[in-house]
């Protein structure tokens, strides 16, 4: 609902802007967008501003990626994403970088998480990160050969090079006594797919590499040169429980771009969807740690009341996974209407069967003694690889992005972020739950408040070449997308950032000192998409 | 202890009857289907469709929608200018590999998995949608177990493999593996769009279009995903005990 910044915003951002310019007196700033600063930069001032924005100014790096504009610009452009969270603003730096040279000067240094996305920007666009530490391979394993660079645009999206044998090598802690347990891709649950490599002295483990990207399905080079319509569809896809909230950057940005407001009552649905999506990935998450702690009843208990989420999703509509539901300026159609009794029933017995439950599970003593000083993610970690969502809130990091760049109807509504101080898996447990019951009483505000009207515009054709950014609060944290449209009212650009991508790497860290066997307790507290991060 | 007691009293069996029973499909959306006196064959549904699922039948000169592809977004039910496709509820899609070798090999089924079937998932790069619903069948209202269905952790301990994805370049070897690993005779099904015929990520750089270009496969469960009693559905088809 927030497409204009309000004078206060505008007020912020102008204060921002005026101080990087005193800064950097030749810093030539392209464009303001919605609440999004693009800078330029080049290879000599890309360092400082970084360093300013990061070091001095606080602002996390939230993303980073890049693209091939060789056509346009003769170059390609790293795009480098800060957040200022006090004023919901994103500031992105864009670098040329010359094909001629393929290099750019990395960040590692200055800002560690960096790391993995200048590994990734290596693997698909062949630019080397000048610099890094440790430049292995991130997406593709040893089965992709050398010099193939699949989202350059030259490369056809349907070429499958032969398969080749590389060498990628896991980290090594080296000590006496330290040995290694390697776990996976397939694993004995019904989960996603990822290697886990464990080194362990003695019980606890030493060190946890993940290597990730065994579902990597090209999603952004398949959506490029679609038309916006189709695009939709692969948002949908990118993590099936997060069908809702990534459709729905989806669209933002869309909307952003045509500079499209949507109708009120769709912004009002949308919210209801959105928290009906939360409620029901963290009931799953609920059960799942009762699971693997054998809390056999209370493993039933969230597993019925998923079941009754699922219930609403279809009195709705009829969409167990919510696809379908959104579309590029609005909804699909009118999915409240003539059931807001029917539903305002349903949400009421979810709360009270969810308040009797907590009170039975919360109340184990045997439970909570499993669940605390397990898999304890330190506040700083959490800060340093920008952990959002649940993980992160459980670990201090107050942050949700509802509430520091409010989309939608949330800036209407009320509701609390709920934050944990200990990290470990009870805090993670007490977040979710306590996020459940928010998520029921936004899905009761939007049946009271929601106002009559409209539910869908059309976008029209879009112009080429505008880009957006859009940002989500997935049931897993912050979801960052970035759109740049092309000919025609196709796709030319699409990233996604989820949550999940920033978070196995605090994952890692949370396992350390733990014992094997509390891995999956732990993995299931955060339940992070493996989907979402390998795209 | 007494308050565990009251809820286990409160919700003795939430379990529903499916297949016993038929589902209620009054709310879900499942199938479309073109209705060919209405259908002018523009083309407009053919052009429009994410997935490239519907084709044109040159011999009848007509449409047709592929199962197989179809993620039913109901876009094509949207977009027709002439409202010849219908959403249906219809959502019981599996199809079998050897309905055709007729009754003999049937009857092998029966005798070797009839009353008791091990099953091992394997996701070989899918959205996690697919895995979800395998998942929920193991939930209250679903309990597969009631049929001695069980999930097994290793594919050693396996009668059919449940393959969702679209058999990714990073999966691929070691969903061969699984299948190897599992032993003699073995049933695959090939759950939802992406493991049918790579759904919407077809002709990817990164994966393959379905899992039939790496194992062969015995039933095909469509839907994107497809609902947690379609795939109980293609697996008791497939078992032959429906
Ligand atoms: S429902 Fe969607 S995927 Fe299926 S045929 Fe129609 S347009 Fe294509
Ligand atoms: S078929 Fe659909 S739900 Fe299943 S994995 Fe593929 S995209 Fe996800």
């Amino acid at each position: 609902m927030r497409f204009m910044m309000n004078k206060q915003e505008s007020n912020s951002m102008n204060n921002k802007q005026n101080e990087l310019f005193a800064r950097f007196p030749e810093l030539s700033m392209s464009e303001i967008h919605g609440n999004t600063l693009y800078l330029e930069s080049n290879a000599s001032s890309y360092h400082t501003i970084c360093k300013d924005l990061n070091g001095q100014l606080a602002f996390p790096l939230v993303s980073m990626f890049a693209s091939d504009d060789r056509e346009r610009t003769g170059s390609f452009t790293i795009h480098t994403v800060f957040a200022n969270r006090q004023s919901g603003i994103l500031i992105s730096v864009a670098l040329p970088v010359d094909p001629s040279t393929s290099a750019f000067p990395s960040l590692c240094e200055l800002i560690p998480a960096a790391a993995l996305y200048e590994r990734e920007i290596h693997d698909l666009f062949g630019l080397r990160p000048m610099g890094h530490p440790n430049p292995k391979r991130l997406v593709f394993h040893g089965n992709w050969p050398k010099n193939q660079y699949p989202l350059r645009k030259e490369f056809p999206v349907n070429q499958r090079p032969d398969f080749a044998d590389e060498k990628i090598e896991f980290t090594r802690i080296d000590g006496e006594g330290v040995y290694e347990i390697p776990v996976g891709p397939v694993h004995a649950g019904i989960i996603e797919p990822g290697h886990f490599r464990f080194s362990l002295a003695g019980e606890p483990i030493l060190n946890l590499e993940a290597q990730l990207y065994f579902v990597h399905k090209g999603i952004e080079k398949l959506i490029e040169g679609k038309t916006i319509e189709q695009g939709f569809y692969f948002s949908e896809r990118i993590s099936g429980d997060e069908t809702f909230t990534n459709s729905l950057a989806y669209c933002q940005a869309i909307e952003k771009i045509a500079g499209l407001q949507v109708p009120v009552r769709a912004s009002f649905t949308r919210v209801l969807f959105a928290e009906l999506e939360r409620i029901t990935s963290h009931l799953g998450d609920l059960a799942g740690i009762c699971q693997d702690v054998a809390y056999g009843f209370a493993s039933y208990q969230f597993k019925m009341l998923r079941g009754w989420c699922y219930r609403i999703a279809d009195e709705l509509c009829g969409m167990r996974f919510l696809r379908s539901v959104n579309t590029p300026g609005g909804i699909r159609k009118d999915f409240i209407q003539g059931k807001e009794e029917t539903l305002t029933k349903l949400l009421a017995e979810l709360k009270k069967e969810l308040t009797e439950t907590e009170a039975i599970v919360m109340h184990n003593s045997l439970f909570v003694d499993r669940i605390e000083n397990t898999g304890i993610l330190k506040h700083k970690i959490a800060v340093d690889l920008n952990a959002t969502g649940p993980g992160g809130r459980a670990s201090g990091v107050d942050f949700d992005v509802r509430k520091a760049f409010p989309y939608e109807a949330y800036a209407s509504l009320t509701f609390e972020v709920p934050v944990q101080s200990d990290g470990d898996v009870s805090s993670r447990m007490k977040v979710k739950l306590a996020e459940c019951f928010q998520s029921i009483s936004l899905m009761q505000q939007v049946l009271e408040q929601i106002p009559q009207g409209i539910v869908r515009e059309e976008i029209g054709i879009l112009e080429p070449y505008r880009s957006a950014y859009s940002l989500t609060e997935s049931p897993r944290g912050e979801n960052i997308h970035y759109i740049m449209t092309g000919e025609n009212n196709t796709i030319l650009r699409y990233k996604v950032r989820t949550p999940s991508f920033c978070s196995w790497p605090a994952l890692c860290h949370a396992v350390s000192g733990n014992i094997v066997p509390d891995f999956p307790l732990i993995n299931k507290s955060f339940n992070l998409s493996y989907a979402g991060n390998d795209l | 202890m007494f308050q565990v007691i009251k809820k286990i009293i409160q919700y003795p069996r939430v379990t529903q009857d499916y297949p016993a029973k038929p589902f209620d499909t009054s709310l879900t959306s499942g199938k479309p289907v073109i209705h060919s006196e209405k259908c002018t064959a523009c083309g407009e549904c053919v052009t429009r469709c994410p997935s490239g699922a519907i084709v044109e039948n040159v011999d009848t000169n007509t449409l047709e929608i592929n199962d197989n592809a179809c993620i039913f977004c109901v876009l094509c039910s949207e977009v027709c200018p002439h409202g010849a496709i219908e959403i249906t509820g219809e959502f019981e899609l599996a199809q079998m590999t050897y309905e055709e070798l007729g009754t003999q090999l049937k009857k092998k089924i029966e005798k070797r998995f009839g009353r008791s079937l091990q099953i091992r998932e394997v996701d070989s790069g899918s959205c996690n949608g697919c895995d979800y619903e395998i998942n929920a069948l193991n939930n209250p209202f679903n309990d597969i177990e009631r049929f001695g269905i069980h999930f097994v952790a290793s594919p050693r301990h396996a009668d059919m493999l449940l393959v969702t994805g679209t058999a990714t370049r990073n999966m691929e070897l070691a969903l061969l593996k699984t299948y190897e690993a599992a032993p003699n005779p073995k049933l695959v099904a090939a759950v939802g769009a992406c493991a049918c015929s790579g759904g919407i990520f077809q002709d990817s750089y990164a994966a393959k279009n379905g899992i039939d270009t790496v194992l062969p496969v015995d039933v095909y469960i469509p839907g994107c995903p497809p609902r947690p009693q379609a795939i109980l559905y293609g697996i008791l088809k497939a078992i032959d005990r429906l």
